[in-house]
């Protein structure tokens, strides 16, 4: 195997020693000066018309300033990042509690939001929806055009066809529940009016590009005159990939009016009612399956919870219909999946995007399946996983690195996997077992998103031989900036220390589209072998001239260019300075996009993602038959991520993202009344602790993609993707019970024992 | 017993990180709020307000305190000491320096009160087993890092100083 510098050693964070001493500054911690802050007014009712918004009690408050709303917006009231169906300042008209009609501005960020409560709105209250079902049976008074928000297909071979070969045609439906990002860092910004009707943002955001065009479109002002800087950002887990644009845009509108800085900081609360949650799913499936344990046919109907708006529910919908059956060969299947509007906040992007529920679905399936065949759950797997050269259910071959199969017996022989699946311990009150789960995970935006698929660096030398990088993309807690010095790094054969990734700032590289679907590895790390391809030549004949050789005779390794015939060197330094003194062009851009994919929307049929993630989990779960507690005692996780940047990286974003999906499986609960979220705190809102979440035991394959940098796939979302399908198998397996819903609340354990049927 | 000079305000004296601090203050000031606002120290961090995150852990005489739950007046003639404070002339604690070996930061929000509630577990307790730092570390939510590597951080200090 190739040796690496770099790639593929565990690295120190670059960012870590700011992080542990607290110098690090956070939104809220940096000092701005002659700033007026602001509060979001937002609508009380689920649905209805705004009649009046009364400001008399407001306006008498001390501090109070302006009310910023629709009226105010220069350019177009407009912020949905796909369809166009979401107004920054909404009237008359608001579909969820937390629409937002205004900002009130005021001389603290107290005083705000004390006024903000004192403004009354008057609405004609409409009959509001909030399930999938209630949206579908509305006959009149719709949320938008119609409640359907987008749908997708996905059909190969014949569906009829394919049952008839069937010896068994299982069904089951499933639900899986909305899920809170609660990143710690709630969402926030500083917009600051700059000379000329220019505008510069700093924001906890994912994406400075979407917020560079949404706040340019609505303050009617080319892109060119937007800057938008990231701060350091607290957590993010696609909770802040879109809905920044709103933040930033709508304290963008009252900077631009006011004329001075304003800090918009959303309060805890504020952030869990106005802002994205996963889409809750319901799902429907039908499998045929031969004796043999083949799978032959499947049918699957998949109906998502979008909430008020679309925001990106038709990307969520598109990548859970092209997933909906996991990484197994199919070759008779008909999936359609919806997303219905409802008066709840909008659902969106949620580490995962859809694959999560997706899983739970396949899986779970997969689970029933075996059992009524009484075949073992990974045998079952086995025999139907996509192996290199099968085809998916989009019909897409997998011609490089498919690592399912390995990573399902990765798991299974570091878990200790037995067939029969529990163990009574002790006492009859508990029942420990293991439950399996799988996935694969597309790579990047896929053919839904690819015109948004290419991303930049910008690298540059300095006179003593240190290096800038900047990037598109972000960090935000992933470990970003470190896998981009390391890559950078690698690619220029030089030592890490010269390294200095700078903050993500729209002024500093072309559009590099979202930080989001795992794909920063990949896009920045191919940017980055662009940008390094581009300067190896200057490098290169510059070297030859020092060393007094051959162009051809150079190579460069270990911080040093040397004449490989002599085994003359020069250290980068010296390279960098007579660089610099012979006026050589010492910066590049980068850039690289995925390559084109053929795929049939109208049929869901080619294409779907350029490469694909793979993992199985295996959880073991005791449970408590007495109280109906489960209690996740211990994880395995096998990841195939082609090639791996950072491993102490990976196994970061692998023990976070089981534990992430802990949460979703177990305990959070969000709770609305009447489209009010009444489950907003800590003490309501059960996060995962210390000593809920397992110890996990995470395993990394290395099956190299060939389009990836040196081989790499991504990384953050497949951590989360198999672990409520894991865990859930667990607990079935356990006690001997089926579930179909999450979370797996005491309660709904006590009912399950109770129940005769199996 | 505190002397309020005035329904309003407080004369206040206490030592941050070492340094005697005097400060006129709101009586209804939040201690977070003082170091955060007054003095600056924005190291400590608000997530939500409500003593069940942890985030804004800072040690008050020695003890961890919820910064966001006690009034800055309550401190009084006592010693708090902050992430801030922890280093000394840029070097590191054995835990902060664990932290960063371990790879236990991640975005980096829940670290400054981690590492506190870290440094007084370790005050307490001769050893400790993964199993009651995680019992320990309850009150402090982290939501990126699944804490396996936090607690890695706080058992090899641990268990390097036997
Ligand atoms: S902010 Fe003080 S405990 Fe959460
Ligand atoms: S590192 Fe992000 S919350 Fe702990």
């Amino acid at each position: 195997m190739k040796k690496y510098s770099y790639i593929g050693t565990a690295q120190n964070r670059i960012d870590a020693a700011g992080k542990v001493t607290g110098e690090t500054k956070f939104l809220a911690d940096l000092p701005v000066r002659e700033a007026v802050f602001a509060a979001p007014v937002y609508a009380s009712v689920p649905y209805g018309r705004v009649l009046s918004v009364d400001l008399t009690k407001a306006r008498k408050y001390t501090g109070y300033l302006d009310f910023i709303s629709a009226e105010d917006i220069p350019g177009v009231n407009e912020v949905g990042v796909i369809l166009q169906d979401q107004p920054l300042f909404a009237r008359p008209v608001v579909r969820y509690v937390g629409d937002t009609i205004g900002l009130i501005i005021a001389d603290t960020a107290t005083a705000a939001l004390n006024c903000a409560r004192q403004v009354k709105i008057d609405c004609e209250p409409y009959r509001p929806v909030f399930t999938i079902e209630d949206s579908k049976q509305m006959t009149e008074g719709f949320l938008h055009d119609s409640n359907l928000a987008c749908e997708h297909r996905v059909e190969k071979g014949d569906i009829a066809r394919g049952f008839e070969l069937a010896d068994h045609i299982i069904e089951a439906s499933f639900s899986t529940p909305a899920q809170e990002h609660y990143y710690l860092e709630p969402q926030g910004c500083i917009a600051v009016p700059e000379p000329g009707g220019k505008i510069s943002i700093i924001a906890s955001l994912q994406c400075p590009f979407y917020v560079q065009k949404a706040v340019g479109r609505v303050l009617g002002i080319p892109y060119a005159h937007v800057r938008v800087e990231q701060a350091p950002t607290g957590g993010a887990f696609g909770g802040k990939e879109d809905v920044p644009s709103e933040v930033c845009a709508r304290a963008a509108v009252a900077a631009r009016k006011i004329g001075k800085p304003v800090q918009l900081i959303y309060t805890r609360n504020d952030d869990i009612q106005l802002t994205s949650k996963r889409h809750p799913f319901t799902m429907q499936y039908k499998v045929g399956v031969t004796k043999a344990g083949k799978l032959v046919a499947a049918q699957i109907l998949l109906e998502q919870n979008s909430g008020a708006y679309a925001t990106l529910s038709s990307v969520v919908s598109y990548r859970a219909s092209v997933q909906a059956m996991g990484p197994y060969v199919v070759p008779n299947v008909s999936i359609l999946s919806r997303s219905y509007y409802t008066n709840l906040p909008p659902n969106g992007a949620f580490r995962g995007f859809g694959s999560p529920q997706a899983t739970f679905g396949h899986e779970r399936m997969m689970d029933i399946i075996a059992r009524r065949l009484q075949m073992d759950p990974v045998e079952l797997r086995l025999k139907n996983i996509i192996r290199e050269n099968e085809e998916t259910v989009t019909g897409q071959k997998i011609s490089h690195g498919a690592g399912a199969a390995e990573t399902l017996k990765r798991a299974r022989d570091a878990a200790g996997w037995n067939s029969s699946g529990t163990s009574r311990l002790s006492s009859d009150r508990y029942v420990t077992a293991l439950g399996v789960a799988t996935c694969h995970y597309g790579n990047c935006l896929g053919a839904a998103g690819w015109s948004l698929d290419g991303s930049a660096v910008h690298l540059s030398l300095l006179r003593d031989g240190s290096i800038t990088v900047a990037f598109g993309l972000v960090e935000m807690g992933q470990g970003a900036l470190t896998a981009v010095a390391q890559m950078t790094a690698e690619a220029l054969a030089v030592d890490i220390a010269r390294i200095t990734v700078l903050p993500t700032s729209t002024d500093q590289v072309p559009d590099s589209g979202p930080s989001v679907a795992s794909r920063n590895i990949v896009m920045t790390g191919q940017a980055i072998l662009n940008a390094a391809q581009k300067l190896r030549p200057i490098l290169r004949t510059a070297a030859a001239r020092l060393l007094d050789c051959e162009e051809s005779e150079v190579s460069f390794a270990g911080d040093r260019a040397s004449n490989t015939l002599t085994g003359a060197h020069i250290g980068f330094t010296e390279l960098a300075d007579f660089l610099y003194l012979n006026n050589y062009p010492m910066s590049t851009t980068g850039w690289w996009h995925v390559p084109s994919l053929k795929f049939d929307a109208a049929k869901g049929a080619g294409e779907a993602y350029f490469t694909y993630s793979y993992a199985t989990h295996v959880a073991k779960v005791r449970v408590d038959k007495l109280t109906g507690l489960v209690k996740v005692e211990k994880f395995w996780a096998a990841h195939d991520v082609g090639r791996a940047v950072n491993p102490a990286g990976i196994e970061g974003q692998v023990e976070g993202g089981v534990t992430q999906g802990i949460g979703w499986a177990l305990t959070e609960q969000l709770v609305f009344d009447e489209g009010r979220v009444i489950s907003p705190n800590l003490s309501t809102y059960l996060l995962p602790t210390a000593a809920d979440s397992a110890e996990v035991d995470t395993a990394i394959l290395e099956f190299p993609e060939p389009e990836g940098p040196w081989g790499a796939r991504g990384i953050g979302e497949p951590a989360i993707i198999p672990v409520a399908a894991a865990i859930a198998n667990a607990v079935s397996r356990a006690v001997g019970k089926q579930f179909y819903q999450l979370p797996l609340t005491p309660e709904s354990v006590l009912s399950a024992l109770s129940s005769i049927s199996g | 017993m505190l002397s309020v000079s005035n329904t309003d305000y407080f004369d206040l004296e206490l030592t941050v990180n070492g340094t005697p601090v005097r400060r006129r203050i709101p009586t209804h000031l939040r201690l977070l709020d003082f170091l955060r606002e007054e003095l600056g120290l924005t190291g400590t961090k608000e997530v939500c307000g409500e003593g069940e995150c942890g985030a804004c852990t800072v040690l008050l005489d020695g003890l961890t305190v919820d910064a966001c739950l006690i009034f800055a007046v309550e401190t009084h003639g006592m010693e708090i000491t902050t992430i801030e404070g922890l280093s000394r002339n840029g070097n590191l604690t054995p835990l902060q320096q664990a932290f960063i070996d371990h790879h236990s930061v991640q975005c980096g929000f829940c670290i400054p009160g981690m590492i506190l509630s870290g440094e007084q577990m370790l005050r307490d307790h001769e050893q400790l087993t993964r199993e009651e730092i995680r019992q320990d570390l309850s009150g402090n939510i982290c939501r990126c890092t699944g804490y396996q590597k936090i607690v890695d951080a706080i058992e090899s200090v641990s268990r390097d100083r036997r």
